[in-house]
């Protein structure tokens, strides 16, 4: 997953390099905060270990044997903000000293599996293992959370990828950089992961942590408590960019009136023409007497409450039903 | 004790665990690349260059090639930069050029099918810009002490603390790599016969890797705080600049003439 160097056009790689500072910033205030500034040497030995755990070999079914990023298992043991520190520089010595992986990529790179894949399997492994003390849950969740987390990452660098001939051609419109589109960079990248990687990642990631539990357990990084904060940060400024889809021309692949049906096909099909009709209370995302924008946030709004509120509901019921069974 | 007499019939039965020899092999690899790394390497004209002047002139030609349009400014510097290899140590050079071949070849391949749809001049542009990163990175990486490249990174406002923990990792990959290829060899002279949880022998080995990595840091946390370290980190860079330097700077100085040039000429 290490992207070379002019595979992505220099100004991808300088928007990802950017988008990375604030992270190492805060990464590094946080860290500090927590392990205290004399322990950092701590994180250089541990930027070490991250480095060499790339570099392990897991035998795959059929004879060949592929090696697992590690970024899951280090957000998972040593948390997820020390986690991008020390594949940052894991990343950066083998784009300097190794050749793997580009020096100007690296803000791609950095983003992809410093940052994304750690955070996604800390976040994943938290919510799933929730506050169950069982073993055997925190190691599906270790392995899910592996299996997932480097899915994202490689879907990302496939995003980086085919994005680059939308964007960035000569003069006679031939792509400059990755000539594959994102039809092609998303399966290209993600059957592997999806069938191979992703497998050894979670395989990794639940079998060492389920190792350090049982021979030294207070090894694994503490923090039980999960902070749902970020997530709200997450999704509230998701509702806020919710009016981006504004700018997309056209229609939602499948997602068609019958009107845009026929101009598409030339016909509308009979069993679509006296089909259900659903009117909906806030149709297309529109309030009336409002501007399309403010439709679109109040839509998500709305949105968000009502899955929060189902969700609750969920927890009681089930919360009842196991105070019920231990009565 | 008879038994040690008796002559046992046991065959062992086959195993496929390439992995272990893989991991063996990576690591040796790793390791003599940092022995190699660290001694020093020759009194060529390349070696007694000043680090960080080949550092920034090596971040200066992956810009300069990174960003160029012309086909003519890529080849000249991928030309330029082939024969600077000449340079480097026999054995060093070799590999150098051996990864040449390997990478470029492997994005060519990637590239066929746009190439076979017509988009050659930008598909050869990708080549030759690989080639070109690939070389400038390497001869860096072969013929300069890792630890004063890390300290070159101030150059490039990287917080002296990074740098701290950068120089730190070097150090402990070694170590590490050690520890961790003392572990493969006494697994690999330990298993006999069919190893049917490969997975778990893995799984142990990077845990245990894990566990000596955070006793090692405990360890050195307490032998510097033993000797003064509050914590606070700072690099000094005794920089002078020779002549030496001066004419290497020069080749880059007319690459950067070159870049300029041909985007003024519009070739």
């Amino acid at each position: 997953m290490h992207i070379p160097d002019n595979y992505l056009s220099p100004s991808t790689c300088v928007v990802l390099g950017a988008a990375m500072i604030p992270v190492w910033k805060r990464a590094a205030v946080k860290v500090k905060n927590e392990i205290s500034r004399k322990k950092l040497p701590m994180l250089g030995v541990c930027a070490a270990f991250s480095f060499l755990t790339m570099m392990f070999n897991v035998p795959v079914p059929g004879g060949t044997s592929a090696h697992a990023v590690g970024s899951a298992l280090i957000a998972i043991l040593l948390g997820p903000w020390a986690a991008v520190i020390s594949i940052t520089i894991a990343l950066v010595i083998q784009a300097l000293f190794f050749g793997d992986g580009g020096i100007l990529a690296l803000g791609a790179n950095t983003f992809n599996m410093a940052f994304i894949m750690p955070f996604t399997a800390y976040y994943t492994y938290k919510l799933i293992k929730g506050n169950s003390q069982s073993d055997k849950r925190s190691y599906a969740a270790a392995f899910i959370a592996g299996y997932l987390s480097i899915n994202l990452a490689a879907l990302c660098a496939a995003v980086q990828f085919g994005i680059q001939p939308l964007l960035f051609k000569d003069n006679s419109g031939l792509p400059l950089y990755c000539p594959y589109s994102l039809k092609f960079s998303i399966p290209a990248m993600l059957i592997p992961h999806l069938l191979v990687a992703g497998f050894v990642e979670g395989i990794v990631s639940a079998g060492v942590l389920a190792y350090i539990k049982r021979v030294s357990p207070e090894s694994v990084y503490g923090d039980d408590k999960l902070s749902i904060k970020p997530l709200y940060v997450l999704i509230f400024s998701m509702i806020l960019l919710t009016p981006i889809g504004l700018f997309a021309a056209g229609t939602a692949w499948g997602e068609w009136n019958l009107t845009e049906m026929k101009k598409l096909n030339g016909f509308i099909p009979q069993g679509m023409k006296n089909g259900v009709s659903f009117n909906a209370i806030m149709k297309d995302y529109l309030l009336a007497g409002h501007s399309e924008k403010i439709g679109y946030i109040a839509s998500a709004v709305v949105g968000v409450i009502l899955i929060l509120v189902i969700f609750k509901i969920i927890n009681r019921l089930i919360s009842k039903k196991q105070n019920t069974a231990e009565d | 004790m008879d038994w040690l007499f008796k002559e046992d019939d046991y065959i062992p039965q086959n195993d496929k665990d390439t992995f272990i020899d893989r991991t063996i092999g990576a690591f040796l690899k790793l390791l003599s690349n940092i022995k190699r790394a660290n001694k020093y390497v020759g009194v060529k004209y390349i070696y007694l260059i000043s680090p960080f002047v080949k550092f920034i002139c090596t971040i200066l030609t992956i810009i300069l090639i990174s960003t160029a349009k012309s086909v003519i400014f890529v080849g000249i510097v991928v030309t330029a930069l082939y024969i600077m290899c000449f340079m480097v140590n026999g054995e060093d050079r070799k590999k150098i050029y051996t990864l040449n071949m390997i990478i470029p070849t492997f994005t060519l391949i990637m590239l066929l099918p746009s190439i076979i749809l017509g988009n050659f001049n930008n598909s050869v542009m990708i080549v030759l810009k690989v080639m070109g990163t690939i070389t400038s990175v390497n001869i860096l990486a072969y013929t300069t002490k890792w630890h004063i490249i890390t300290k070159a990174l101030k150059f490039l406002f990287i917080p002296d603390i990074f740098i701290f923990v950068m120089d730190i990792t070097i150090r402990y990959i070694y170590l590490l790599g050690e520890f961790s290829l003392d572990m493969l060899y006494a697994l690999r002279l330990r298993t006999v016969g069919r190893n049917r949880r490969k997975q778990t022998s893995i799984a142990q080995l990077i845990g245990t890797l894990f566990l000596k990595s955070k006793e090692m840091g405990n360890e050195v946390y307490s032998a510097m705080e033993c000797r003064g370290f509050v914590g606070e980190y700072e690099v000094y860079n005794k920089f002078k600049f020779t002549k030496r330097d001066i004419s290497y700077c020069m080749i880059y100085a007319i690459f950067v003439i070159l870049y300029l040039g041909i985007i003024y000429l519009k070739l």
